[in-house]
């Protein structure tokens, strides 16, 4: 049987076919503490944020742009929901729902400016960065304890071995997979990260769609706090430091480029899969944290450079 | 004499004695030093690994104090100790690394007490088996098992009670630290306190160094500009006390603003020798980490039992909790602490 050699072209499937590796090694080296229900388990639990908040930034990289600002969006979504319930006695949902459409603002803000304004998007969401960052300690102050129990449980309760944000992480991993493969309106992001005047040549209102893009990643960016908030049940102005590099480099490794045009939702989850087994895997054998950026610096570079080679050669990863 | 008589003298001598042994107030500690008298068998720790997991890894003060005082014990010890963490002050990542080394059953768990959220993680290593010892700030939500460390209020109180009697109990004075940080806030609350019962004294608020001495600088410059009759800066984390030196220094305030910050890391020695900071208020790091994995290694090898089955008897034999106390560094007594220059 000859298998089709352009598969190993798809950085979709290179990863899969890495983590694999890394799974099986692991597995034989770690006898009982890598390959169990408990390890992997918390190994997904721990990496569900990131993915979470990582859809919506692969979406932003396949369309040319990207949103420094995620990880300041997690700690304020968090943090302001759990305002409105411990000091306000708001309602558990409509805490959420007024989060989250605090969230959407900050997306139509970032993407208003970026797309009618023309602010580079490095600056704008740089700026926003510090402005929800803010916006987050003035919320939260010291961190909100004691939140409520109906609450917790959105991100506590377990459900087939796994807690809660593994199933949220997997439904919207779902869910915008087929809306970026099968719609027209996802496939847009493609042409508009592809060639953008082209784009607005053949009709397609890309001001809009970079706008909507944005508002995607930040609503996402406040669903994974809010579910943050949940499962350590506790809001914390600092989380979500340093999480918007983390997400990039994961979606990069899952196959997007800084250019746009190309990479699939399903590559943001094996990107932050392979992050998380890698952290995984320095913490069974005992490296220290020294080495742990090290490790994941490199393996970046080496992810970028491939897919600068193949491009030189014209056959970039899909 | 006959032997009946002799019998019965002898039986009253022995009930006189078997009384008087039993009435023998020290009885018990008789009985506890022939047990602890008897041989123990030698306690096997070449298996042993203690974990301390910490919230930022490559931090300077956490690696020259706690990690050197906790792979120093593991020295003396023949036991071995590892640091975990992330390389970045992060809450959430520290959580990720105690959850993951749960299923590797590490000896013991030695964990840096940050933030309440933390209080989850610490349970379920607690519910998995390991003995769990906090240090730093206590997780009061957490099912720990002991916790070493020092009351933040405390170290905002006597800073605010220094800096009162440094500016004479008038003047302007400015918080410097990291925002938004439980212990930390609790600190400013004990400085508050304090300066709250001086009606001259007038508190500028809190002000974030963002855990950088350039940015706890250009914060102090910016303080010291818009108030030039600051007198004084009190800085609550350890990159705070460099930053708040440098701004006065180059404000030629030296003397003028007064300055009193936590820990005592070698900048932090070097600027009060040099009468930049009045006063350090400094944590005992070393014992935090010291006794807090000596206290994994008592409990995990039972070296004080309390009663002949205490994990039966629902007890741990080691401290709940231990504040390790405070120290002040001033002028008078720097040499103590940085004898080489």
């Amino acid at each position: 049987m000859k298998i089709n050699s352009n598969i190993w072209q798809d950085r979709v499937v290179t990863l899969s076919a890495t983590i694999l590796v890394l799974v099986v090694v692991s597995s034989i080296i770690w006898q009982g503490q890598f390959a169990n229900l408990d390890n992997l388990s918390l190994v997904l639990l721990n990496l569900s944020i990131d993915a979470i908040v990582a859809v919506g930034m692969m979406v932003l990289l396949i369309s040319g742009s990207f949103d420094l600002s995620v990880g300041s969006v997690v700690a304020f979504a968090g943090g302001l929901a759990a305002y409105l319930m411990y000091y306000w006695g708001v309602f558990v949902p409509v805490a959420i729902l007024v989060s989250l459409a605090a969230c959407l603002l900050i997306g139509l803000v970032n993407g208003a400016l970026v797309a009618y304004v023309g602010i580079n998007p490095l600056i704008q969401t740089l700026a926003m960065m510090g402005i929800v960052r803010g916006l987050a300690l003035m919320v939260s102050g010291s961190g909100i304890q004691n939140l409520p129990d109906g609450f917790n449980a959105l991100g506590q309760s377990q459900f087939m071995g796994f807690q809660s944000p593994v199933w949220y992480m997997l439904i919207v991993v779902v869910i915008f997979s087929f809306l970026v493969r099968r719609t027209i309106f996802f496939r847009r992001y493609y042409y508009i990260g592809g060639n953008e005047k082209a784009a607005l040549l053949s009709g397609i209102r890309v001001k809009k769609m970079k706008v909507y893009s944005f508002m995607l990643a930040s609503a996402l960016a406040g669903l994974a706090g809010i579910i943050l908030s949940a499962r350590l049940g506790a809001a914390m102005p600092t989380a979500g430091q340093g999480m918007e590099l983390r997400v990039i480099t994961a979606v990069i490794l899952g196959g997007a480029s800084l250019l746009g045009g190309q990479g699939k939702i399903m590559g943001a989850l094996l990107g932050t899969i392979f992050m998380g087994l890698v952290a995984n895997i320095m913490i069974l054998a005992r490296i220290s944290g020294y080495w742990q950026q090290i490790i994941l610096g490199i393996i970046l570079i080496v992810a970028v450079a491939t897919d600068i080679i193949m491009k030189r050669r014209g056959t970039s990863p899909r | 004499m006959n032997i009946k008589i002799l019998f019965y003298r002898l039986l009253i001598c022995t009930m006189l004695c078997t009384l008087m042994i039993s009435c023998d107030p020290s009885k018990g500690a008789y009985y506890k030093d022939a047990m602890q008298d008897q041989p123990k068998p030698a306690v096997d720790r070449s298996d042993d690994e203690y974990v301390m997991v910490t919230t930022f890894v490559n931090f300077p003060m956490y690696v020259n104090h706690d990690q050197e005082a906790f792979h120093r014990w593991g020295r003396k010890m023949g036991v071995r100790t590892t640091v975990l963490g992330p390389s970045e002050w992060d809450v959430v990542q520290q959580i990720a690394f105690i959850e993951q080394v749960i299923p590797s059953r590490p000896t013991g768990l030695l964990i840096n007490g940050t933030d309440p959220a933390i209080a989850g993680a610490i349970n379920k290593a607690v519910d998995a088996g390991i003995p769990t010892v906090v240090y730093d700030s206590d997780i009061v939500d957490s099912r720990r098992h002991a916790f070493l460390g020092t009351d933040w209020y405390e170290i905002g109180r006597l800073q605010g009670e220094a800096m009162a009697d440094l500016i004479r109990g008038k003047g302007k004075v400015a918080f410097v630290g990291l925002i938004g940080q439980t212990n930390m806030e609790n600190g400013y609350r004990g400085v508050q306190d304090v300066l709250n019962k001086y009606p001259d004294i007038e508190v500028l608020g809190k002000h974030d160094s963002k855990g950088s001495t350039e940015e706890a600088a250009k914060v102090a410059s910016d303080l010291i500009s818009a108030h030039p009759d600051l007198a004084g800066l009190c800085g609550f984390d350890a990159t705070t006390g460099p930053g708040l030196g440098l701004a006065v220094k180059e404000a030629g305030k030296v003397g003028q603003v007064k300055i009193t910050t936590v820990d005592w890391e070698p900048e932090h020695l070097r600027l009060v020798r040099e009468g930049v900071i009045q006063v350090l208020i400094g944590q005992k790091r070393e014992l935090f980490t010291w006794y807090g994995a000596q206290f994994l290694f008592d409990m995990v090898h039972d070296t004080n039992m309390l009663s002949s089955d205490d994990d039966a008897a629902g007890i741990t034999n080691i401290p709940h909790s231990v504040n390790t106390g405070l120290l002040k560094i001033t002028a008078d007594n720097i040499d103590q602490f940085d004898p080489q220059l």
